[in-house]
């Protein structure tokens, strides 16, 4: 199978504290690639060595082939990234920042139609401040969408969401990964993890404690469900029952 | 092209609604004009209109009417670049420290366009202001002043671009390696008002003492200055080459800091 994403070696380190260690995995066209861990476990570093917004200090990432860093306009012409913060400037409404991220591109999807998808039409023309924290989620998997990218990486996808919300969210994915998508997203929701991911990482300080499908970590553990079986690889299993 | 028109117009939309510097580069000037064209100007320039100023000769009156206009007319060169000050030392590096803070450039450095790209739409809206304050500038000693336009308008022209460049590329520097927006705007104001008052731009070079316009001669706006009065003035210029190559220097060293040393984050 063809691999869309392919990391070796990478380790990154603040201060000499080692943040992700000698993490090595490859990711398949068409794949759904989950990245699970507590807080502070390293996903949102590891998502930036990926990307090359963060220098690793040793190791490779390969996207579609190409080098984040010395092949980074050609890859992001492909890539769509949606950031667990949200940045945008002041005072700009929904539509303006939708057409400026569009007119980056050689090729971008229609974002009217992304939006009317997540819900957002009737927010175009309001600014980007006065939307809820699930609409600027939404809207900012709408821009990671703009590029009618190849594969889009996902940071905390549903995080600050609504039950509704983020089914909808899933349902866009699970469509969009019906297309052909390749999809990297951190999470820490096991629920979405089960409905949306063919394989997953888990992470604990800086290094995989498991690497696999979903039957594979559960098989692992001596427990059946994904959310025990998780726990139980990073440890954090309650010890009583109460 | 297309890329640029579309970031150009939905920024500079955003920095109207800031209103910032439609105050410092759009109006400020003006009530600096205004102000100096009533202290100094002559209210009696307007065509025909009498004006007795009490027992002087007319032709004294003349005279005193031309050295006034003269003045103002000189003044006007230094007023153009209240907008250039107030833009490229102020509000660029003010921009871009503030987008690198919230992020807004990490998002673009995952996106395919480039730092030179993103420094030239910003690059472009305030030189758009400046060119509006240009042309407010002197409609407003034209029309209430009776100024003229005695120099080359090309040439003049020129020399404002030049002044502008090389302005915006202190900002861009500025802007481009603080490290925060808290920096950013130290530094703005250390550059911002000693050349706002002492290069000329508000404060007449030429009523500061000798001493005062020595040290003034170091900012380098002081020299673009003297480049506008005289292409507006159309007066011949000795060693018009030094402040030109000033000029130049700072535009091509600091434009190159900028983009070479960009920060993303």
């Amino acid at each position: 199978m063809e691999e869309t994403i392919r990391i070796k070696g990478l380790s990154k380190s603040y201060d000499g504290k080692k943040v992700i260690e000698n993490l090595s995995f490859s990711v398949a066209a068409g794949e759904v690639y989950g990245l699970l861990g507590a807080n502070g476990a390293g996903k949102s570093t590891t998502i930036e060595c990926v990307l090359g917004t963060r220098k690793a200090d040793s190791g490779s990432a390969r996207i579609l082939g190409l080098d984040p860093w010395k092949d980074r306009k050609r890859l992001f012409e492909q890539v769509g990234v949606q950031f667990q913060e949200v940045n945008y400037p002041d005072k700009i409404r929904v539509k303006e920042l939708c057409e400026e991220t569009a007119c980056l591109y050689k090729h971008p999807a229609a974002y009217e139609k992304l939006l009317q998808k997540f819900g957002l039409t009737d927010k175009r023309n309001a600014f980007v401040n006065e939307l809820s924290g699930g609409q600027k989620q939404k809207l900012f998997i709408v821009l990671a969408l703009i590029p009618n990218p190849k594969v889009v990486f996902m940071d905390e996808l549903t995080t600050g969401l609504d039950t509704k919300a983020r089914r909808g969210v899933w349902k866009s994915l699970q469509e969009l990964k019906e297309q052909g998508l390749t999809i990297f997203l951190s999470s820490h929701f096991m629920d979405e993890v089960e409905i949306l991911c063919d394989r997953i990482g888990i992470l604990k300080d800086g290094g995989f404690v498991f690497e696999g499908t979903m039957q594979e970590a559960v098989g692992l553990s001596p427990y059946e469900k994904l959310e025990d079986a998780y726990l139980w690889f990073t440890g954090e299993e309650e010890t009583d029952n109460e | 092209m297309n890329k640029f028109f579309t970031m150009l117009k939905t920024e500079l939309k955003l920095s109207f609604r800031g209103m910032d510097m439609v105050i410092f580069a759009l109006c400020m000037p003006v009530v600096v004009a205004v102000i100096l064209g009533v202290i100094y100007g002559n209210k009696a320039a307007a065509p025909g209109a009498e004006y007795t100023l009490s027992g002087i000769p007319l032709l004294e009156q003349q005279v005193r009417r031309e050295i006034s206009n003269s003045f103002l007319e000189q003044s006007f060169g230094a007023l153009s670049t209240i907008a250039i000050c107030a833009g490229g030392v102020m509000g660029l590096p003010l921009l871009i420290s503030d987008y690198r803070q919230k992020k807004i450039l990490k998002r673009y450095k995952v996106t395919p366009t480039s730092p030179a790209f993103l420094l030239a739409v910003w690059v472009a809206i305030y030189a758009i202001y400046s060119l509006l304050s240009l042309i407010l500038v002197f409609g407003t000693l034209s029309l209430f002043f009776g100024c003229r336009f005695s120099g080359s308008f090309g040439i003049f022209l020129l020399t404002y671009i030049l002044v502008m460049l090389s302005m915006f590329s202190i900002g861009l520097m500025v802007g481009g390696v603080a490290p925060d927006t808290k920096t950013a705007s130290v530094i703005a104001s250390i550059l911002y008002f000693p050349m706002l008052i002492f290069s000329g731009a508000t404060l007449p070079y030429e009523v500061m003492p000798a001493s005062l316009q020595k040290a003034a001669d170091i900012l380098p706006l002081t020299q673009g200055i003297k480049l506008l009065k005289a292409s507006s003035l159309g007066l011949p210029i000795e060693s018009v080459w030094m402040p030109i190559v000033i000029m130049l220097a700072f535009m091509v060293i600091c434009g190159g800091i900028a983009i070479r040393f960009f920060k993303w984050e």
